[in-house]
């Protein structure tokens, strides 16, 4: 999901579209400007016991890849 | 005589009304010459005030006050089309109706906002009543309410995006105020349910807004993404994981783009139209242009964002036209009013480049948001945003541009 250039809750929508999406096993990557972006998708990983893969600061956005590996009905 | 330019503005909503009257007043001379046509498709004679459904919901207001007949509010210079568009056809420069018909354009405007979709989550449209799809749908709400005793209410965003972003807050404000006035608030339970992180998305905001819900007692639970209902258990469940019980929901559906949208192919996989946030161009094309909820740009779906998106996009159709070249560009700005019980409102204000301010609630701002929503049918001519402009201040801003013309 590239959200670069969109302000909260931009991004955290995104990820919430694709998570919609998702299957178990399949790793969500979301492109962020907003500096909320990455506080905002740790804090929901944790909550929903979802992995956060990798944080990679890239040269003018935040790259963040979700593993899915929970998803309730 | 030479072919006149045909605009085509899809969409009698607050945006395409608004785009069509505009341009009907900014090309007087041409229309009364012959030398442009404006054309509005829309097949629905009834102009509705979408926010109204708030007070049809839970102030028994009466729906025939927020509606219009559409051909009152359209300038006599619009032909408008009583049918909707089956299809559009970007590259074919065409749109065709539901008739068959087709209408050739040289500029097309597209305006055919969102649609609330309870079906997309297994069990929400059995078990939960709204206020986003029909004033009669709010008017249920209204109903259930007043026999409602005791017990737990769930109320909040069952999807995201969706038309309106503070109205599943302000409908937890209206539940508030309307128990305590029946004096039977400590019988009822009020949860917020919310796919966010804070009870409102933008942190400036929730931060106005999370005291007072702890002030008035009504709960809120984050992180909930609806996965499905259970209307005969009476449960919700997250895709997060979680469930929950309740008595009576009360649950804003997710929204998705237009029929003629998924059915062109024009939208993404959820029908929003890919546009440029500051031209409000669709991308890949000079002469078709998207506005209010139908885009997928970064801004609340409402109808003050359809209003500045409609002027940036009429006065590029018009730049283009007369060869002025000039390119009109939006800044993104949003004006949500937002009710927070208790006569109290307050706005959600910010654009692209300057976020959403703190902005705490007052008995005037209330007293604006009433007024606005008055207001409301004369904005759509066209003939007031000198007005707004003194209001919103800068929306928008003017380049020369080195793009071709279409015509």
């Amino acid at each position: 999901m590239d959200s670069r250039g969109t302000m909260c809750p931009g991004p955290i929508t995104d990820l919430f579209r694709a998570y919609r999406n998702a299957n178990i096993g399949d790793i969500i990557e979301l492109l962020a400007t907003d500096p909320a972006a990455r506080s905002d998708t740790q804090a929901w990983a944790k909550r929903s016991g979802n992995q956060i893969q990798a944080i990679i600061d890239e040269k003018d956005h935040v790259r963040i890849l979700i593993r899915v590996v929970k998803k309730g009905r | 005589m030479e072919k006149p330019t045909t605009i085509v503005v899809v969409g009698g909503g607050t945006g395409g009304t608004l785009a069509a009257n505009l341009l009907a007043k900014n090309l007087r001379d041409e229309i009364h010459s012959e030398r442009v046509k404006v054309h509005l498709i829309s097949g629905s004679r009834t102009h509705v005030f979408q926010p109204g459904y708030l007070n049809v919901a839970f102030r028994n207001q009466d729906p025939k006050e927020m509606t219009r007949d559409e051909n009152i509010l359209l300038r006599r210079e619009v032909q408008r089309i009583e049918e909707d568009a089956d299809r559009i056809d970007l590259t074919a420069q065409t749109v065709i109706l539901e008739s068959g018909d087709k209408l050739d354009y040289d500029y097309l405007i597209i305006a055919t906002g969102s649609v609330p979709n309870p079906d997309a989550i297994p069990g929400l449209k059995d078990a939960s009543l709204n206020f986003h799809t029909s004033s009669e749908e709010s008017r249920k709400i209204w109903k259930t309410i007043q026999h409602f005793d005791a017990g737990h209410v769930i109320v909040g965003i069952a999807g995201v995006p969706h038309k309106c972003p503070p109205s599943p807050n302000e409908a937890a404000f209206l539940l508030d105020d309307h128990f305590r006035e029946r004096g039977i608030r400590e019988k009822v339970k009020i949860t917020f349910l919310t796919p966010y992180p804070r009870p409102y998305p933008a942190e400036p905001m929730s931060k106005v807004v999370e005291p007072l819900f702890q002030k008035r007692g009504i709960e809120v639970v984050t992180f909930f993404n609806v996965g499905s209902v259970d209307p005969l258990k009476r449960e919700i469940y997250s895709l997060e994981g979680e469930s929950l019980s309740y008595d009576l929901l009360i649950m804003v559906p997710p929204h998705r783009g237009a029929d003629v949208i998924i059915k062109s192919g024009i939208g993404d996989a959820d029908g929003w139209i890919p546009t440029d946030k500051n031209s409000m161009r669709i991308q890949g094309y000079e002469n078709a242009y998207a506005i209010g909820d139908a885009t997928n740009i970064p801004v609340s779906k409402t109808g003050v964002t359809a209003h500045l998106e409609a002027i940036v996009a009429t006065n590029n159709v018009v730049s283009w036209i007369r060869g002025k070249k000039e390119l009109y560009k939006y800044n993104g700005r949003i004006n949500c009013p937002f009710e927070m019980g208790s006569g109290k409102a307050s706005f959600v204000v910010g654009s692209y480049d300057t976020p959403v301010k703190e902005i705490q609630p007052s008995r005037i701002r209330y007293a604006m948001k009433k007024a606005f929503a008055r207001f409301y049918w004369r904005t759509l001519s066209g003939n007031w945003d000198w007005l707004l402009n003194t209001y919103f201040g800068k929306t928008h801003e003017v380049e020369p541009s080195n793009g071709s013309m279409v015509k």
